[in-house]
């Protein structure tokens, strides 16, 4: 059972940042980002790069790629973000052009990098990687630093624009610097997921996709917008992966996974915490 | 000299054109498809610098099977349009078998990739149907037991004691038909499967299954992979917990020579079996090496995939019945009815050694075995291949990893969970 809690965490926790980020976009900025996939893998490209020059710098750019790729797709969506439809077309070709980009230059077979922390810790008699651990610590961590800050001045005002961005022009809230700053660190929590996925697993280019359908179900089930919402429904999605896999079998884990938000969304079409419109 | 003429021109008016169409096919996007077509590149290049295939220059055209049975019918029936007189190529047994309808409708010569053994059951049910299709670049799937078995047998020879094996396979027709032929012999070796798992492609947990296979007290995890593509993630994963369990088995992947650095040299000590029976760091004849060498001066780097070696040696093998049909006075020697008659005269008692030494059986398989083409028992170490069984092509010996020896460290385990839940609390707290 032990085993189940941590894996469980640790899918979790990864896509928790995954999906918050993209919740967060929707629900500040009521944009799809189908590019948030594609951050996460180049994120994780450019540390297993850097880390074979210098591993201590393999974090941070990762994290540069995140702010540079939010800047861009802050610029490349504000012309068309009116139309919901134009936004994902732009977004999503956007995503496949950096997919076939890291592609060309990576190849298409899967890349690692060695994990940050190595070793194994034993936890009640069951061994897991200290880099999984770290890995859990590091997501609740950070997710609990989002939590804490949508509670600051600045959350205030991230979180008034998500209600009524007119009624926050007229107090004198700049909304465009919000969208960046929401833009910017959505895109700084792919790259982290993509930092840790890169250690404990390994990224191809196909991942982007993967990771957009991940993060894309995970916000549904959570209900779109709702950021709490999201990182709820990635642990869930976590532990029914982890219990999956222990009790029917590894084959079944996406099988259920996905039926489980079907049925989710049949008995609450919303999601857990739905915005409603 | 004039039999020989006489024979030309009938090719001539046969064919009408001055050069002989070849067609690759297999998917494009993936290393097994892009060395296929690289390796044919290569052959035909050689082939054409020396005069061609009976005067006839190879020209090659492709088509990509996407690794879908549908598009990969459509692409070989476009080939055949374009002219290809013999198909290379394949991967992925689900898609061969649906080409192998539509090769027996165009009657086109296959020199084929695939493992499952229901493609040679095709041949020996409906020979005439059938005939035409040749597997050149891998055994038959059920040879991979034979090899997996003898992996265990060879390990047990070397001190390590294997009764547990904890399987992980691709869950897909080539398994199936594998797992078929292995349990009865693992049984019979007195070797207990204690889990067989059946993972879908793009599969990553495998450190939850590492676990698993412990607490089962396995000796072995045997992966048999071909096509779920996270090989490196389990290499990872298995390094990483550095379980007392060999990770020993089929991985499509570690045959490629670019696996080591891929996985940050986590593969090391792994051992797997060399499908398609050349390696690298191991080519088991001269003509291998030189290709092994040519195709690196040509594209800059090693065979990306095993089928290399069973492309290059098909165009070759090829080229070889062509001009033997001619020397015996055949009309047309091109024509495929033909051409499968002189192939299969490379019988066990007839081998041909190209990059590896072959000769087919009645249902058109390679023969398997010491002499012929095996799926070598190989072993990372270092960075470096090695074939540590059989024998007479070994170049390394079994090496277990050095944290076999070592006395496991207790790491604190209570204080991190404690930590965990302090944190969790704290946060709840903090709402």
């Amino acid at each position: 059972m032990i085993s189940v809690l941590i894996f469980g965490a640790v899918i979790g926790g990864i896509w928790a940042l995954v999906a918050s980020g993209f919740s967060l976009i929707f629900g500040v900025m009521r944009i799809l980002n189908f590019g948030h996939g594609a951050i996460f893998v180049a994120s994780a490209y450019m540390a297993i790069f850097v880390s074979k020059i210098c591993y201590p710098l393999s974090l941070p750019s990762a994290l540069l790629v995140g702010v540079l790729f939010g800047l861009m797709f802050y610029t490349i969506t504000k012309p068309v973000r009116e139309n919901e439809v134009a936004v994902i077309i732009v977004t999503l070709a956007t995503a496949l052009l950096i997919q076939q980009i890291l592609l060309s230059i990576f190849g298409d077979r899967g890349l690692t990098m060695q994990p940050l922390l190595r070793g194994v810790v034993n936890l009640f008699g069951v061994r897991f990687t200290v880099m999984r651990i770290f890995s859990i610590v590091i997501a609740l961590t950070v997710l609990i630093a989002l939590e804490v800050m949508m509670r600051t001045r600045f959350g205030k005002k991230i979180e008034a624009v998500s209600e009524d961005f007119e009624s926050a022009m007229l107090v004198g809230i700049n909304v465009e610097r919000v969208y960046i700053f929401v833009m910017v660190l959505s895109s700084i929590l792919a790259s982290l997921a993509g930092y840790f996925y890169v250690q404990i697993f390994s990224v191809n280019p196909e991942l982007s996709l993967r990771a957009l359908i991940y993060a894309f179900a995970i916000v549904i089930l959570g209900g779109l917008g709702s950021v709490r919402g999201s990182i709820l429904a990635s642990f869930i999605i976590g532990y029914i992966v982890a219990l999956t896999i222990t009790l029917l079998g590894s084959r079944w884990s996406e099988f259920v996974m996905l039926l489980t938000i079907i049925l989710t969304l049949i008995v609450k079409p919303s999601g857990i915490f739905g915005v409603e419109e | 000299m004039l039999r020989c003429l006489v024979a030309l021109l009938m090719v001539v008016g046969c064919v009408g054109a001055e050069e002989i169409v070849v067609g690759v096919i297999g998917p494009m996007d993936l290393p097994e498809g892009k060395a296929e077509l690289r390796a044919v590149q290569l052959a035909a290049e050689e082939i054409n610098e020396k005069g061609g295939i009976l005067g006839y220059k190879v020209k090659v055209i492709y088509g990509d099977t996407k690794l879908n049975p549908s598009v990969a019918s459509s692409e070989l029936r476009r080939l055949v349009d374009e002219g290809a007189r013999v198909l290379i190529g394949g991967f992925s047994s689900g898609v061969m078998l649906a080409m192998m309808e539509t090769m027996a409708e165009e009657k086109v010569v296959f020199l084929a990739d695939c493992s499952s053994p229901r493609a040679s059951a095709k041949v020996s049910e409906n020979y005439e149907k059938y005939k035409y299709w040749f597997r050149i670049s891998q055994n038959n799937g059920t040879t991979f037991a034979y090899d997996l078995a003898d992996m265990i047998s060879f390990l047990r020879g070397k001190g390590y004691d294997v009764k547990r094996v904890y399987i992980i396979r691709d869950e897909h027709i080539w398994t199936e038909d594998v797992m078929k032929a292995l349990k009865p012999l693992l049984d019979d070796m007195g070797v207990e499967v204690v889990k067989d798992v059946p993972i879908p492609r793009g599969y990553s947990e495998f450190e939850q299954l590492i676990i698993e296979a412990e607490d089962m007290n396995a000796d072995v995890i045997m992966p048999i992979l071909a096509i779920t593509g996270t090989d490196d993630i389990l290499v990872k994963q298995w390094a990483t917990l550095k379980p007392k369990i060999l990770l020993a088995g089929h991985s499509l992947a570690a045959i490629d020579s670019g696996f080591y650095n891929r996985t940050e040299g986590s593969a090391n000590y792994m051992v797997f079996i060399a499908d398609g029976g050349a390696l690298v760091t191991a080519p088991p004849t001269e003509r291998c090496r030189e290709f092994i060498e040519s195709y690196k001066s040509k594209y800059g780097h090693y065979p990306e995939s095993h089928q290399a070696y069973g492309a290059y040696d098909a165009l070759y093998i090829y080229k070889l019945a062509v001009e033997r049909a001619n020397e015996s006075g055949e009309s047309d020697p091109f024509d495929p009815d033909t051409v499968v008659r002189y192939l299969e005269m490379f019988n066990e008692s007839n081998p041909v050694e190209l990059t590896r030494v072959i000769a087919f059986t009645s249902n058109h398989d390679l023969a398997w075995g010491d002499r012929y083409v095996r799926n070598w028992i190989s072993q990372w170490q270092d960075g470096k291949q090695y074939i540590i069984h059989p024998k007479n092509v070994a170049n390394g010996d079994l090496k277990l990893p050095d944290w076999f020896k070592k006395e496991e460290v207790k790491t604190p385990g209570f204080e991190i969970a404690v930590a965990l839940v302090a944190l969790i609390a704290l946060a709840l707290r903090r709402r």
